[in-house]
């Protein structure tokens, strides 16, 4: 079951620890060994009798893709004015919508008129998949997207339908879907965190708990690296030079070895002493997957690095460093949105300008991705995904704004498994409420966990008295977008 | 078999009764368009989750039969033969209601076909309803109980009887013995001196010893050395701050709300030092118990030694330290979901039951009724949340007991001196029979006569009572009023309230704006039934409806539930248009320095209505107010009413020039005197602390599937089936939250003993006899050692259940006492170490090893209690509601319990190693291994710093001294590091490092950077972070 690690980091120093020269003696080598390490520490204090990791553990299935790049749309992107056109809404716009419709309870409770889009739609490619004007980059990815247009929420409000979105519960505390992909699958590269939050900007309503373990071992949690410099926290060596770091790590290590006489050999420790390898060789590998100066020139003009609007040369910097992540086997990257001045994707008023500025900054580093990733052979086995955690109404917020709509949005995902070139679902003729193959988040869940071969029943973690899910008991994968 | 008849009997009545009303078969024609058009529909859409080959039955609901339509699930009867609108089934698939099927809404034309069959009755041939393949076990409570250990009776166990009886040293040893025996196991050896008394000091105090400390316990002989060092170890202040913070584990302890904004819980660290005093002052645990669940309704509060304070009232703070939210869409979801939280953490903490799992549905294992967990939300909807002048509470109690004692002896005096002169009072006001009327304080009882605080005093005014008018701008002697209606009216003698919030980061809560504290008046709660409620009053100050129990108003919605009251008495009007059908009260708070007079709280009135109602009391306090011109009259002096009269309308305006009559005066005067001698014993100015207050005692509902909007039965309440029953609990008024904590605290109950001696039992062992520590449930795990469990619970009930006396009993066993060293041959055996036959290295947690480290650098600030230091902020924490300024990198050397906690800005530290995200109940932390956890102790500024300082503190406490004095000064750190001596291979390693490095770098031996180094090197060993 354990491969060797396809990543070997040519960089670890070997350390005169006579403990590590025992380990090396095992068939298996250091990757395997540490990748075994990690997975026992999976066990709480001592001696637990848990049935932890017996139950959870994937592949269950033929995976079809096996990273995920998740582009988190902050705020809730409106459905009507992106992938999901309502001719109705220009017929009847400035109308009230009760005459029309039953209007829910919204968020800020200021409802207008019925309001068109700004945008106009045209069809693409191939499959003639309709893209608004705002998504001219992507619109030329038309033929790689399942888009899902019956997306719902059970949440109007950004905190709980963002937990609800990364957690599926719409309360603090649960773990996070990268964290559950790690938990069911490992990672395929000891020297790089298994779960990553590459941050533009903008940490969710929610905070970083969107990104936690929950109930799920710290090793699970989401790291959060931002897309300049060091990228995380703590990776930077404080020692003045190589070689005083490597005179300290030396002692430590000697030290180690020499406390054995003082407790016994115990698991536990043999693990943290192994984890000071996997440190050191992270120290190593985070500078290298953020270094993007190496990467062609035309290619990071083609992600937008030379834009001169700067929220989209962030997430260019996103995007790019996402696919290296997972070219390094990083299993889940997710993209937050940078700050474009105004709010994000939450266009309570001003529209026009808000929704536009939103999608200057992702448009073009999201196509050169899908290019990207699809020019090297990465796409078929990266699932990317694109979503809010809610949609907008298709009546105003006072005169030129939305509010929220967990009753029917849209998101698409690409790569990875999913039949592409394919619209999945519908709302109703006004854009507001799901009424074909509607989808629930839990069905997103169990079809992305589907896709990385996970079967979502299956993947289950004892806590609180019950066996744990992402899906908790709820979840159905949408095999039409299945290819 | 009484039953088993009768249930047979019904079967077969409710058979020839189905018979009787199905009448005449439906025409063919009708059951040929059902089974050709509408059983297909049914068996495509619907059978997957509602049939009885259903994988799983939805919401209770069967469709594969006429009477199971008729009968319908957990929401009620999908059918209505002959009316579409009214039937479920129709408005689901309308959706209108349930939209169903959820995948998407049937075609205009499959709709039709089922609006329909409706509409003809719903023709369906006669067959015998399907049968479910295999009946499914069904929840049985009863059984369950009887058949799972954990409800069974503690028992007072016969210590087993051991071979090697020289081991033991106290009764736990035999248990542990014993099963190491039965195994063919011998226990380890003892741990060395040093090792058990880092141990020690870690889990007792969670600090490190001095290297003085060490000297001289190594050097104590004595039998009893141990027992000296724990007992000193037990009274020291940093006892409670270690057990407190495991306590706040349970709580999901936090500063802050989290969601959005992240907005301040107020005065949330009033709560912490209150664990850490009570663990400090060893309040029994039954005791500690009633605090949490009641603390504000003791007859006999605990009061703080000193400080004299209600301690017992902040105990119930815990209540309130969950998530919460602002501008929920659907408020009675989110109570219900604030409730959850609160018995989730609840159940747990106490009692290591999972009562949410039975929120939705009976719990799927444990013998726990979905009828219980709503029996205990009900002690919630009859409470309320506040923040309470803690300080002054318990003095100015008093002063409004005495103040209501003198307050009746003046009314009787009064009226004799009236009744004297012939001056009688006519008969009291006719209430208002108007159902319209919610409240009216003319006639609310005391029963219903809530409040926060003193104020509006012990009743409501009544009409025809006395008061002092004094005005406080001259020194003229106060006039006495009559009141001429009945009402709520504050006392003006509790003017000047001051109450302290601490810590404050950013609070959005409009509430928290409002001077509520100690000047609250709350209704009775009721159901609101009209949009528009209306409440006559006179004064400045705020009404708040309070709905759904929802407290955190930060827009955008929910502002219109706080209205102000502006200068002119009369009616004010809230538009609550949006909770129609919701609970709620309201409550009245008085503007700072203002005094508020509430008369009536009615609902559905127009202003004309209004108006009319007003020109009514008017009418109907005639008779009063004639009263009151003529006691007035004679109360203050003015001999001729009349006069008076003439007087006021005159140019002279009313001044009032007249005597009193001699034995009036005397009696005013001493009425004021005495109340201004009590009103100078009022505490004005009080800290708050977030806790619970009652209100009207309610029953809640269960909701079907959990579902807020769909509110079923009364569950009376009750405690745990399993344990007492479930006939409704006797409370005499309000929550009933002091019979609640009784049930908890009962001997007989199975639970509370157990969990709390295993929750310590496991912070000293590192692993409870029952390992799940919050889950004693049938999915937790099974107690390795039952009887040992049941020995510690009755020992600690016998013993008044003292905490300190029990950590005493576990670590002065031989078991605590093990070494860490073991042997192949009995990890063979027991691999796991389920029988405890050594005592394994255990991981410190992130506070300890932040505390020890500021303790080694010399930084650590020893002081106790006091609001958070605000956390330190990295560039990589970031979002919503980040606090303003970032707090020092070093705490302020203070220990890791008073950093600020807040929700979406935890410490990354801490989190890294295991510190639980407050979300709920976690007893047992995770120890997790990870690269970050090495990468913060290598590369982590704040590290790094005070590693620095724990070298330096080496050179100035081992100076130089001539030959030797390296190796002298690594001993040193050695000790105050590990509480050992280095090894010679250790010393030998460490001297050359610091030798070739000095050498390196061409500095003294005594350069700083190289013992900066050093230290940072002994920082980052495993020994730093494991306990041997």
């Amino acid at each position: 079951m354990i491969e060797p690690n396809p990543y070997p980091c040519h960089r670890v120093r070997p350390l005169p620890s006579s403990r590590r020269e025992m380990l090396a003696k095992c068939a298996s080598g250091f990757g395997a060994l540490a990748l075994a390490g990690l997975q026992a520490d999976r066990a709480f204090a001592s001696g637990s009798d848990l049935p932890i990791g017996s139950a959870g553990h994937g592949p269950h299935d033929r995976p079809r893709a096996k990273n995920i790049i998740f582009l988190y749309m902050d705020g809730g992107p409106s459905q009507v004015d992106t992938f999901d056109p309502k001719p109705m809404l220009d017929k009847y716009n400035g109308k009230d919508p009760g005459e029309f419709f039953n209007v829910e309870p919204t968020q800020f409770n200021n409802n207008g008129k019925v309001l068109a889009s700004p945008w106009k739609f045209k069809q693409y490619g191939a499959s003639g998949i309709p893209v608004s004007d705002l998504f001219p980059n992507v619109a030329q990815c038309a033929d790689e997207l399942a888009v899902l247009r019956s997306m719902t929420s059970g949440f109007p409000e950004h905190t709980f339908a963002n937990y609800f979105l990364h957690t599926g519960s719409g309360f603090q505390g649960r773990p996070s879907m990268g964290a559950w992909v790690n938990y069911g699958l490992g990672s395929d590269n000891q020297n790089l965190p298994g779960f990553v939050v590459l941050n533009g900007g903008l940490i969710p309503p929610g905070g970083l708990d969107c990104f936690g373990s929950g109930f799920l071992p710290a090793s699970y949690q989401g790291s959060v690296f931002r897309p300049s410099g060091t990228g995380v926290a703590n990776i930077k060596p404080t020692e003045s030079s190589a070689e005083r770091q490597r005179d300290k790590l030396s002692l430590i290590s000697q030290l180690d070895g020499m406390a054995t006489q003082q407790y016994g050999q115990h698991d536990s420790l043999e693990s943290a002493i192994r984890n000071y390898e996997l440190a050191y060789a992270m120290q190593m590998a985070v500078p290298e997957v953020m270094s993007v100066e190496g990467e062609p020139a035309y290619l990071r003009r083609d992600y937008g690095f030379e834009s001169t609007y700067e929220p989209t040369r962030i997430y260019a910097a996103q995007c790019l460093i996402a696919r290296r992540m997972i070219e390094r086997g990083v299993r889940f990257v997710e993209l937050t949105c940078p700050k474009v001045g105004g709010d994000r994707w939450d266009q309570h008023g001003n529209l026009k300008s808000g929704h536009e500025n939103n999608a200057r900054a992702v448009d073009q580093p999201i196509a050169a991705l899908l290019k990207d990733l699809r020019q090297r052979g990465l796409l078929d086995e990266t699932l990317v995904v694109w979503a809010g955690e809610f949609g907008r109404t298709p009546f105003a917020q006072g005169t030129n704004g939305r509010d929220h709509n967990p009753f029917g949005f849209t998101i698409w995902l690409a790569g990875g498994g999913v039949k592409p070139g394919t619209i999945y679902g519908a709302t109703d003729e006004w854009g507001y409420k799901a009424i074909e193959n509607r989808a629930e988040i839990h069905d997103l869940h169990a079809t992305m966990l589907h896709l990385l071969g996970v079967e979502h029943t299956r993947s289950t973690f004892r806590f609180s008295g019950r066996d744990m899910r992402l899906t908790d008991v709820h979840g159905h994968i949408i095999h039409d977008i299945v290819a | 078999m009484v039953r088993r008849t009768l249930v047979t009997l019904v079967a077969v009545l409710s058979c020839s009764f189905a018979a009787t009303a199905f009448g005449q078969p439906f025409p063919s024609v009708q059951l040929e368009f059902f089974e050709k058009e509408v059983r297909p529909l049914f068996a495509k859409h619907c059978y997957k989750c509602h049939s009885v080959n259903a994988k799983r039955l939805e919401g209770g609901l069967l469709l594969d039969s006429r009477s199971a339509q008729l009968r319908g699930g957990d929401s009620g009867p999908s059918i209505v033969p002959g009316n579409a609108d009214q039937s479920l089934l129709v408005q689901a698939v309308r959706y209108e209601d349930f939209e169903m099927p959820p995948k998407g809404k049937l075609p205009e034309r499959e709709t039709e076909i089922l609006v329909r069959w409706v509409e003809m009755g719903a023709p369906w041939p006669e067959e015998l309803p399907p049968v479910e393949e295999g009946e499914k076990q069904g929840f049985d409570l009863e059984k369950r109980r009887s058949e799972f250990w954990v409800w069974q009776p503690v028992t007072a166990p016969n210590r087993p009887s051991v071979k090697n009886s020289a081991w033991p040293n106290n009764e736990i040893d035999y248990y542990i013995l014993a099963g190491l025996e039965k195994s063919g196991l011998k226990p380890a050896k003892e741990a060395d001196r040093t090792a058990l008394l880092r141990r020690l000091y870690f889990d007792l105090i969670g600090l490190p010893p001095s290297p003085e400390e060490i000297a001289s316990f190594v050097a104590n002989k004595d039998s009893n050395a141990v027992d000296r060092v724990v007992d000193g170890l037990l009274n020291s202040p940093h006892f409670g701050e270690r057990w407190g913070r495991h306590w706040l584990d349970l709580m999901r302890y936090a500063e802050s709300r989290g969601h959005e904004f992240d907005n301040d819980t107020p005065n949330a660290f009033q709560y912490r030092d209150y664990v850490i005093r009570a663990f400090n002052a060893d309040v029994p645990y039954d005791q500690f118990v009633r605090e949490h669940i009641a603390g504000d309704l003791l007859a006999n509060p605990r009061l703080h030694p000193t400080r004299k304070f209600n301690e017992s009232i902040l105990g119930t703070g815990f209540w309130f330290l969950g998530e919460w939210v602002h501008s929920p869409v659907d408020i009675r979801k989110d109570e219900s979901d604030r409730f959850d939280n609160m018995l989730d953490v609840m159940s747990k903490s106490f009692l290591g039951v999972t009562l949410a799992c039975a929120r939705c549905h009976d719990h799927k294992f444990d013998a726990i009724s979905t009828a219980d967990y709503y029996s205990l939300s009900g002690f919630l909807q009859s409470s309320d949340y506040r923040q309470v002048r803690f300080e002054s509470l318990e003095q100015n109690r008093k002063v409004a007991q005495q103040m209501a004692d003198l307050e009746e002896t003046y009314q009787g005096e009064v009226l004799k001196l009236l009744e004297s002169e012939g001056i009688h009072q006519p008969p009291q006001s006719n209430p208002l029979a108007d159902e319209r009327v919610l409240v009216d304080y003319a006639q609310v009882n005391a029963d219903e006569y809530w409040q926060d605080g003193f104020i509006f005093g012990a009743s409501p005014r009544k009409q025809g009572s006395f008061y002092l008018d004094v005005d406080l701008d001259s020194d003229s002697a106060p006039r006495v009023k009559v009141a001429t209606f009945g009402a709520a009216v504050s006392d003006p003698i509790w003017a000047g309230l001051e109450s302290v919030t601490g810590g404050s980061v950013h609070d959005r809560n409009s509430l928290d704006k409002l001077p509520k504290s100690g000047r609250t008046l709350r209704t009775p709660t009721f159901e609101l039934r009209h949009g528009k409620v209306s409440c006559l009053v006179e004064g400045r100050g705020h009404i708040v409806a309070c709905v759904d129990s929802h407290r955190l108003i930060a827009g955008p919605l929910h502002g219109q539930t706080i209205k102000a009251i502006g200068d002119k008495p009369g009616w004010v009007t809230l538009n609550l248009d949006r909770y129609l059908g919701h609970r709620l009260h309201l409550e009245f708070v008085p503007a700072r320095e203002s005094d508020l007079v509430v008369r009536l709280v009615v609902e559905g009135l127009n202003p004309a209505e209004l108006a009319a109602m007003q020109r009514r009391l008017k009418e109907d306090s005639k008779a009063f107010r004639e009263y009151a011109v003529v006691a007035q009259a004679y109360l203050n002096g003015e001999t001729d009413p009349l006069r008076k009269v003439a007087l006021e309308a005159s140019e002279e305006g009313g001044e009032n020039t007249a005597e009193r009559p001699e034995k009036v005066e005397q009696v005013v005067q001493k009425w004021m005197r005495e109340r201004q001698q009590l009103g100078a014993q009022i505490v004005r100015k009080s800290y708050l602390a977030p806790a619970i207050m009652d209100g009207t005692g309610e029953d809640d509902r269960v909701l079907i599937r959990g579902n807020a909007s769909k509110p079923g039965d009364v569950e009376r309440r009750h405690f745990l089936t399993a344990i007492s029953g479930d006939s409704p609990m006797m409370i005499q008024r309000g929550s009933g939250r002091l019979e609640l904590a009784e049930h908890i605290n009962d001997p007989a109950n199975p639970l509370t003993a157990r969990v709390i001696v295993n929750r310590l039992w496991h912070h000293l062992m590192g692993r409870g006899i029952v390992p799940t520590v919050d889950d004693f449930g049938f999915l937790g795990e099974r107690p390795t050692h039952p009887e040992l469990l049941d020995h510690l619970a009755s020992r600690f009930v016998a013993d008044g259940r003292r905490i300190k006396s029990l950590i005493k009993y576990i670590v002065l066993s031989r078991t605590y006492q093990m070494s860490s060293h073991t042997s192949p041959s009995a990890m063979d055996k027991d691999p796991k170490n389920r029988r405890w036959h050594y005592q394994p290295p255990r991981r410190l947690q992130g506070e300890v090893i932040r505390d020890a480290l500021l303790g080694l650098s010399g930084r650590l600030d020893t002081a106790l209690f006091g609001p958070p230091v605000p956390i330190h902020l990295t560039p990589f924490m970031d979002g919503r509601g980040r606090p303003g300024k970032s707090g020092p990198l070093d705490g302020d050397g203070r220990r890791s319990v008073y950093i600020a906690v807040r929700r979406n800005f935890l410490s990354p530290f801490m989190l890294t190693f295991d510190t639980p995200a407050p979300f709920s109940t976690m007893g047992r932390r995770n120890v997790s291994n990870v690269p970050a956890q090495s990468l913060i102790l290598l590369n982590d500024p704040l590290v790094v710093q005070l590693a620095r300082g724990w070298g330096e503190r080496a050179l100035k406490s081992v100076p130089r001294s001539g030959e030797g004095n390296t190796e002298e000064r690594v001993r040193w750190m050695y000790l105050t590091g590990f509480g050992r001596p280095p090894s010679v291979e250790e010393a030998h390693a460490a001297v050359t490092f610091l030798r070739s490095n000095a050498a390196k770098r061409k500095v003294v031996m005594e350069d700083v950077d190289l013992w900066a180094d050093f230290a940072h090197v002994l920082v980052n060993t495993k020994e730093f972070i494991f306990l041997r």
